[in-house]
């Protein structure tokens, strides 16, 4: 709206305020970004309730002249007038008082801000009205405790305010109708009394000194210690400032035609269609989010205010088809009409977030791309992880298998066996058994159990227990408070009722609805997410084109990359043979080598047997063997590659032994015919860096009969390698580059270190590394990727892929995407999210 | 690791013989983190590296520490020892009017911190709780500022014993450096369990209280 006062206000002091409904076209580092979020919702054509923004010029000037300067004032008196008008309310009196919300808003969110103060104007005129208004004098004792509280803390810092359990007891001696002006009187000088008592400033009587004390303060916000510290270590600038929010505040309890709530536009825990949420008819909005009244399902709004209702879904919908999200609005109707407060992005569960994306994406609502960014790689790693079979859940729970109910502090559904002592438990897991650790409480010194354990049970405590804690920070499934659980220590017996449970029995929890099950329950994928999972992962790959194999090392392996849908897998020769039942016979023939022909006459033996079954599971897929490599691989704990080396160094170079290479492919070459299967085989040496041992290793397969249907590949680990890409594709059919390893040799570390949190990560948030090679490509690295990955190009019958070991970032993915890199070999687990990585890599326009 | 065979080595020179300051500090921090290097000892206790080593040597004499390679870990001799010596080193302290109005003002504190801890850890959708992937600014904002807010609430109280004995001005010095780590974006920092995270601090200060003031852990 224009009018004459705007116009003045303009004329005085030009867009140091902008009303929501301002046609500016200033951005967040004017407005910040809260303000620009409501002038845009104003824009865009929602119910807002009306409001200004102080903008960041003016923090720059407060900090000039050390107050607020009078031009200022003049206009933030202007604008309250403006709001008066707007609202029909009126700032410290009645009949409908105008109440006012001040919040700060940076251009970036930063913490140590000033958190927002409502109920700002309350004076008693004022307060009087509001009771006489609502017809409840409670209500308005105590908004203005609140109000009270608010304000003293956070703008005046005061430690210690009144407990609202205290009103009671305050407004008692008032009997049941009291009259306003009492009841402000008895509550707000019982508020001061203890402010005055405590040493702590006053909260100002008078509204306008409210409001500008509240502004100041927003700005002194600005430069707090943490604010400050921030922006140093951010590279924000100082000089940029903080924009002040002032919203008129709208009731929802002043008639039986009002209410507030809170809807989704979906539902955020399974994604269901059409709006979710609730609504409690007369009541302010914090009475929902307090949780101090139980709302009804947002379908009661239907009945009691169809209008409002229409009005708020077709909002809804128009907003999420604009939005291209699932939003989460709260809302308060005032006397029948419909305001929006917050308009947001709603955050959902990993399930919702799938069938979202899916549905979004039938309806039409969103392209390919924007679907596939609706999703996040951690959402795919979380409905991954296996859960109890829904039937056997079923079951259990009608032939009462649950045996106890506690709270779920920490998601996730395990089966193992129950110890009850930390220790036991570290030492059980050790050997490879799931292990449950039941405690009656936790305390810092169980954290190696913890550690250890696949869950966590205790009879105390509450969600925000230690154990919770603890549990939640190691991503550990943990249900606590468990009271019907006697925890008995000495017996190494946990009971319930007349069952008891011995240590060693197995036990179930489910972390999320509190359930402790007595027995295993079977774990599988849950079905549904996995089919739409599947799709978005389908349309993924058809997006970036690229091929995703998984290590795999036994046949369940390898029959799951198969049903994945996925092209191929990659396998160590030396892992092969350490999950051989001959593996004894191996190490033996290793260890004392008479001569090399016969120590790898075994080892090409086992290889043949193991293969045999890995190549008949795997059909036609790609199977990429990585050749035993005795300068790293680590086969087991009784053997180290590395000892043997020692004593035949020549082992450890890459082609340092043609017949222990020969060994290799005459076992593969007996496996593929053994297995009936037609895989695609290749055979890869790792370390390779040179032109000539890629030729040797050529000239190696021509010389040994009937291997020619095995293609020949070479792991890049060193620069020099990298830097060898292009010819050595022109030697042999595959080229792998190791990113750790090469990473590592940049570095000039062992790559171990690359695998563990420390020594790494804390050295570098000091500051002494300016990349962390664990989760990002360092600088140096780029150009030697580069080389490897245009070596695809430089050779069309050339396959070039890049290994990724461990959990890999979004971004890393998104990085290796754009330098070229079509081929991934990742670990089992991690195939999933790197398809959706490289499927999100591809940008929206093509 | 049971520690229970080694733990018999001392059991005939202690219990009764209370430790002086400067073992009780040393022993108190390692029996605390279960396991600490004498660096982390000395960081944690405020006492001198020269001094952590000789109240090790005496500690290990008396079958109250066991050190395996640069570790000290704890025998089962260690709490009992400490609870006996907080008896008599802390007697005044435990009936001293501001130190007990300090601790129930802690129980509030930590209460409110435990609620924040777990805002940060997870969000709640729809009375879901689901995992917080820290992708809304916004929210870990809102979350770290009112950890600071607690951190420094405690730190206020925590001067109150200070006043009493030096070595809890450790915990602030401690808590400063996690949050200043958290800031940096070092997120961990908040409620890792395995590092100098503000959760562990906080945690190892509330046992510490109890066993200052002679008393048992709720939960």
């Amino acid at each position: 709206m224009t009018d004459t006062a705007e116009s003045t206000v303009r004329s005085i002091e030009p867009a140091l305020t902008f009303s929501f409904d301002d046609a500016s076209t200033a951005g967040k580092a004017v407005l910040g970004g809260k303000g620009a979020g409501l002038i845009a919702m104003t824009r865009s054509g929602l119910r807002v309730p009306p409001g200004y923004v102080l903008s960041t010029a003016c923090c720059r000037e407060y900090f000039v002249s050390g107050a607020i300067p009078a031009g200022l004032l003049a206009q933030i008196e202007e604008r309250l007038v403006s709001l008066e008008r707007q609202t029909g309310k009126v700032f410290g009196g009645g009949p409908t008082p105008l109440l006012l919300s001040v919040r700060s808003g940076a251009p970036v969110s930063m913490p140590g801000m000033m958190d927002t103060v409502l109920n700002l104007g309350l004076n008693r005129p004022a307060a009087v009205a509001l009771a006489t208004q609502t017809r409840n004098p409670r209500f308005m004792a105590d908004v203005l405790f609140r109000f009270h509280a608010m304000y003293a803390q956070i703008v005046l810092d005061v430690l210690d305010v009144p407990d609202p359990g205290e009103l009671d007891a305050i407004l008692g001696p008032l009997g049941d109708d009291p009259d306003p002006a009492v009841v402000y009187d008895t509550v707000w000088d019982f508020c001061q009394a203890r402010l005055v008592e405590q040493g702590d400033e006053e909260v100002p009587a008078e509204p306008r000194e409210q409001l500008r004390r509240a502004i100041e303060a927003v700005f002194r916000s600005w430069n707090t210690r943490r604010a400050i510290t921030y922006r140093e270590l951010h590279r924000i600038p100082h000089q940029m400032g903080t924009a002040v929010v002032v919203q008129s505040m709208v009731f929802g309890n002043l008639d039986a035609h009002s209410g507030s709530g809170v809807v989704f536009s979906r539902n955020p825990v399974s994604g269901a269609p059409g709006l979710f949420g609730e609504f409690l008819a007369a009541s302010q909005g914090e009475d929902v989010v307090a949780g101090t009244r139980t709302p009804d399902p947002i379908s009661g709004l239907h009945d009691l205010l169809p209008d409002a209702f229409d009005d708020l879904t077709a909002t809804v919908a128009r907003l999420e088809k604009l939005n291209q999200d699932v939003l989460d609005i709260e809302f308060t109707i005032e006397r029948g009409v419909l305001y929006f407060l917050q308009v947001r992005s709603a955050k959902r569960t990993a399930t919702a977030a799938i069938r979202i994306a899916t549905d979004l994406l039938d309806e039409g609502t969103v392209s390919d791309h924007a679907a596939l960014q609706m999703l996040s790689v951690d959402q795919v790693r979380q409905v991954q992880r296996p859960g109890f079979d829904p039937a056997e859940v079923v079951d259990a729970r009608a032939t009462g298998r649950v045996i106890a109910q506690g709270i779920g502090a920490s998601p996730g559904q395990v089966t193992g066996i129950v110890t009850l002592d930390p220790d036991r438990a570290k030492a059980l897991a050790k050997t490879g058994v799931r292990v449950i650790l039941a405690r009656q409480i936790t305390s810092p010194t169980d954290l190696h159990g913890m550690i250890a354990a696949d869950g966590i049970v205790t009879a105390t405590g509450g969600a925000t227990s230690h154990a919770a804690v603890v549990a939640r920070a190691l991503g550990k499934t943990c249900v606590v408070g468990c009271a019907q659980l006697v925890i008995d220590a000495s017996s190494k017996t946990l009971s319930v009722g007349g069952h008891v449970i011995r240590e060693g029995d197995a036990l179930s929890l489910d972390g999320a609805t509190g359930e402790v099950f007595v027995g295993a329950l079977t774990l599988t994928r849950p079905a549904i997410a996995g089919a739409q999972l599947e799709r978005l992962l389908g349309l993924s790959n058809r997006r970036s084109g690229a091929e995703v194999l998984v290590r795999a090392t036994t046949v369940d392996q390898v029959m799951a990359a198969k049903r994945a849908g996925l092209p191929g897998v990659v396998a160590s020769a030396a892992d092969i043979l350490a999950t051989s039942a001959r593996f004894a016979e191996v190490i033996e023939s290793l260890r004392a080598p008479e001569d090399e022909a016969s120590t790898f006459a075994v080892v090409e033996d086992v290889l043949a047997e193991q293969f045999t079954a890995l190549f008949a599971a795997a059909g036609d897929l790609e199977f990429s063997i990585r050749a035993i490599d005795f300068l790293t691989d680590k086969i087991s704990d009784v053997l180290d590659t590395r000892t043997i080396a020692v004593e035949y160094p020549h082992l450890a170079m890459p082609l340092g032994s043609a017949e222990s290479i020969r060994a290799q492919l005459r076992g593969i070459t007996r496996a593929v015919a053994a297995s009936g299967a037609r895989p695609r085989v290749s055979l890869c040496v790792r370390n390779v860096s040179d032109r000539a041992e890629a030729a040797a290793l050529a000239v190696i397969r021509a010389e040994q009969e009937g291997s020619g249907g095995v293609e020949l590949g070479v792991y890049l680990t060193s620069p020099r390698g990298a830097l060898a890409a292009h010819e050595l594709g022109d030697e042999v059919e595959l080229v792998w580059v190791e990113l750790r390893l090469l990473q590592a040799a940049m570095f000039g570390l062992p790559d171990e270190y690359l695998l563990a949190r420390e020594p790494l990560d804390r050295y570098s948030s000091r500051g002494l590394l300016s990349v962390n090679p664990r989760d990002s490509i360092d600088p140096s690295v780029i150009p030697l990727l580069a080389t490897v990955a245009g070596a695809a190009g430089a050779n069309a019958a050339t396959r070039v892929g890049v290994r990724v070991s461990g959990e890999a970032s979004e971004s890393l993915i998104g990085e290796l995407f754009a330098h070229g890199f079509r081929r991934f070999a990742v670990d089992s687990a991690e195939a999933a999210p790197v398809r959706l990585a490289l499927g999100k890599a591809v940008p929206a326009a093509e | 690791m049971r520690l229970s065979p080694l733990s018999t080595l001392g059991r005939t020179t202690m219990t009764r013989t209370l430790l002086d300051n400067v073992n009780y500090d040393v022993l108190n921090t390692i029996a605390l983190k279960k396991m600490a290097a004498e660096k982390a000892i000395a960081d944690a206790s405020g006492v001198s590296l020269g001094q952590v080593a000789t109240a090790l040597d005496d500690l290990e004499s008396q079958g109250l520490v066991v050190t395996i390679g640069t570790q000290s870990l704890p025998t089962d001799d260690a709490v009992p020892a400490l609870v006996a010596t907080a008896a008599t080193r802390y007697a005044n302290l435990r009936i001293d009017p501001a130190v007990l109005e300090m601790a129930t003002k802690f129980e509030q504190v930590n209460g409110q911190f435990l609620k924040a801890i777990s805002s940060w850890q997870q969000v709640d959708v729809a009375g879901r709780k689901i995992t917080n992937d820290h992708s809304d600014s916004e929210y870990d904002s809102k979350v770290l500022d009112r950890l600071d807010k607690l951190v420094s609430r405690l730190v206020q109280l925590i001067a109150v014993l200070s006043h009493q004995d030096g070595r809890f001005d450790r915990y602030a010095v401690r808590f400063i450096r996690a949050t200043d780590l958290v800031l940096a974006g070092d997120l961990a920092y908040v409620s890792s369990p395995t590092i100098e995270s503000v959760h562990n601090i906080w945690f190892e200060f509330h046992e510490d209280l109890l066993r200052t003031l002679g008393q048992e852990r709720g939960e």
